[in-house]
């Protein structure tokens, strides 16, 4: 899609109100952080659940708890991805995914997780294409398993949507064999949380970047949910550590404990309990609509989430300054060991 | 087993160095250090979620203290104290040499031909050594839909050699996917429709002659000959090359069986218990140790 882009004045909402101002019936949504473990943006799309929209066309390296949520509520119409799994920690499948992928509730277009990154990097670059030699040979480029083409959704209507899934090219420049160019990635709507922005938009996380980077740029729209809203000048203090600039930062909401159940490094621990429960409430409909009322639909705002789920829960979560995740959280059977330096560094050095 | 990290150091260094066996370790425990023994010194690693880390970092504490390890979520070469659940999990970071994005991991690193070894689970596999993580049945009205490539795909494609984790069943071991998720030896040339080696479909590449070069399941070893087709290499102690060929789902070559997995060592299993993953996560309840390697452990 052809655009210059211009500034944009970073404004600072609520919760509800940049979800009101911004989500809409089939809109084109990516989401930052990766799978069920760090940094989903879960309380935005908490609300955008309660407030009802819905038909979404999500395009996500992965997916995660986020995706989970949305299917779990049938609100995604089409999907792009290349991973429609959620948590690791309750065996990767998503009921929901499996049964709306059956009945054609949801059409995807499928691709790799280095297949997906590249159309990010396009889309960020502001490049229609770039080339890729992953994934070669797979059924993935089966022309027969492209559902976009069989649902006729690459005719070109949609912008957001490529008049083809891939095309083989030879490299006319070294010789060095086939590749397969890929669209670009556009979305619309980006969601990302992170743990800090300045309340000018200068944002930035600590840990893996997933594909955030990209997503900053390659989509339209940029909304930041954080953990805490501190001072421009702040941020600036330390700018090798910022990855947003504030030109590209549509509005921040700042939202504690906002990326819940899945973990943000330096901050809290993932909630593997929490997300286990999810996954055994989804095995069943009436499982998942009692969970969905409970912990959804049933709390006022997001205030009355993080009560319900009480000091002790959240105290649990806490994370250790030196490391960036809980040295106690009960993840096995056995407690964690107190281990203090990594074994394999004492042993060998690095 | 309450010890700190010198006293394990320790132990490593005192606990002997012989196979453990029949019944003192368990299939999962026996695969995990097939998979370690094929990690080597000066090897870049990138490893899937779950088991695959498992071998990897048991090979770190012993013969491949060199080898590093990379993760789709951006983490190059941490140091982990306690075993990541996902290879996004903090616990992978703990420190790595650079932290970045899957941009960096699969467009950098294993795109330009830095990764040697890719280390992959799957649910099932054919004899070409291609795995399906996609559907069974028809694409569009599969009977069971799973989540999809992820980064097995690309791990799969263009490492320079890939071991891959499978549970040996019948109905994951087939003569050829339904749907080929990660390619094998031979792959779809989707310009004619044709199924050829993949060394045709990525020629002129560096990926020319890379594929997977060994099968590790809870009953054998397998590799892949000239022709890039499965044959069985080592049966795991205890069992027999028949009940291999029970529980596999196309005729599989038996000619070229060099003998048994050698067993783990006590030595091996105490690093991948009690250093890898204590806390139980990816390990099932493991048998006990003999006598007197407990009384080792004990004294210690």
């Amino acid at each position: 899609m052809l655009r210059f882009r211009t500034r944009k004045k970073t404004e600072i909402l609520s919760l509800e109100e940049a979800v009101k101002k911004y989500m809409h019936d089939g809109a084109c949504i990516a989401h930052g952080g990766f799978t069920s473990f760090a940094r989903k943006p879960a309380a935005f799309v908490w609300e955008t659940i309660r407030q009802g929209f819905k038909d979404f066309h999500v395009v996500e390296k992965g997916g995660g708890y986020t995706t989970f949520m949305l299917r779990a509520t049938k609100r995604i119409k089409i999907e792009e991805s290349c991973w429609f799994g959620w948590g690791e920690m309750v065996g990767k499948l998503d009921v929901n995914f499996e049964k709306q992928f059956k009945s054609k509730e949801i059409t995807t277009a499928e691709y790799s997780h280095g297949g997906m990154s590249m159309r990010l990097l396009a889309g960020a670059m502001g490049i229609p294409f770039i080339p890729y030699y992953g994934v070669m040979g797979s059924d993935i480029y089966n022309p027969e398993c492209d559902q976009f083409e069989k649902e006729e959704l690459r005719d070109g209507k949609n912008p957001r949507i490529a008049r083809k899934k891939f095309l083989q090219m030879e490299d006319p420049f070294y010789g060095e064999g086939t590749l397969y160019l890929l669209p670009a990635l556009r979305p619309e709507i980006a969601i990302i949380h992170v743990p800090k922005a300045g309340d000018k938009g200068t944002a930035r996380w600590e840990g893996v970047s997933s594909t955030d980077k990209e997503l900053i740029f390659a989509c339209d729209k940029l909304i930041l949910t954080c953990e805490e809203i501190v001072s421009e000048e702040k941020m600036r203090e330390n700018p090798t550590q910022n990855q947003i600039p504030s030109f590209a930062v549509d509005a921040i909401v700042e939202c504690r404990w906002g990326a819940h159940p899945t973990g943000v490094p330096f901050y809290y621990d993932y909630d593997a309990k929490f997300m286990q429960d999810i996954n055994k409430a989804s095995m069943t409909e009436e499982g998942m609509k009692a969970w969905l009322d409970e912990w959804v639909f049933g709390p006022k705002n997001w205030g009355e989430y993080l009560k319900k789920l009480g000091v002790e829960r959240l105290e649990g979560l806490r994370v250790s300054s030196t490391t960036g995740y809980s040295n106690k959280l009960m993840r096995g059977r056995v407690a964690p060991p107190n281990i203090t330096e990594p074994l394999s560094v004492i042993k060998s050095g690095f | 087993m309450k010890k700190s990290g010198e006293e394990l150091i320790k132990l490593i260094d005192i606990i002997p160095d012989e196979s453990a066996k029949e019944g003192e370790y368990g299939l999962i425990e026996l695969a995990s250090i097939a998979d370690s023994r094929e990690v080597r010194n000066d090897d870049i690693v990138f490893a899937g979620t779950g088991l695959p880390m498992l071998g990897m970092m048991t090979a770190n504490m012993l013969h491949a203290p060199n080898a590093t390890l990379i993760f789709e979520a951006g983490i190059v070469d941490g140091k982990s104290m306690h075993i990541p659940m996902s290879v996004s999990d903090q616990r992978a970071c703990y420190m790595a040499s650079s932290l970045g994005g899957l941009v960096d991991i699969f467009g950098t690193y294993l795109q330009s031909g830095f990764v040697t070894l890719g280390f992959l689970g799957g649910a099932a596999i054919d004899k070409y050594g291609g795995t399906n993580a996609t559907c069974i049945g028809d694409y569009h009205n599969p009977q069971h839909r799973f989540p999809g490539s992820g980064g097995a795909g690309d791990i799969g494609s263009l490492s320079a050699r890939i071991v891959y984790f499978i549970i040996q069943e019948k109905r994951r071991f087939v003569e050829k996917n339904e749907f080929t998720t990660t390619v094998g030896w031979w792959c779809n040339d989707w310009k004619t429709g044709k199924w050829r080696p993949k060394k045709e479909i990525y020629r002129d590449t560096i990926f020319a002659d890379t594929g997977p070069s060994a099968v590790i399941t809870n009953m054998a070893v397998f590799r892949f000959d000239d022709s890039g087709i499965m044959y069985l290499d080592t049966v795991h102690p205890g069992v027999t090359v028949e009940q291999v060929k029970e529980n596999c789902g196309f005729e599989l070559n038996v000619s070229m069986v060099s003998g048994e997995t050698t067993s783990p060592t006590y030595k091996e299993l105490f690093i991948l218990r009690e250093v890898v993953d204590p806390e139980g996560i990816f390990l099932p309840i493991a048998p006990e140790y003999p006598s007197d390697i407990k009384e080792i452990i004990e004294k210690a």
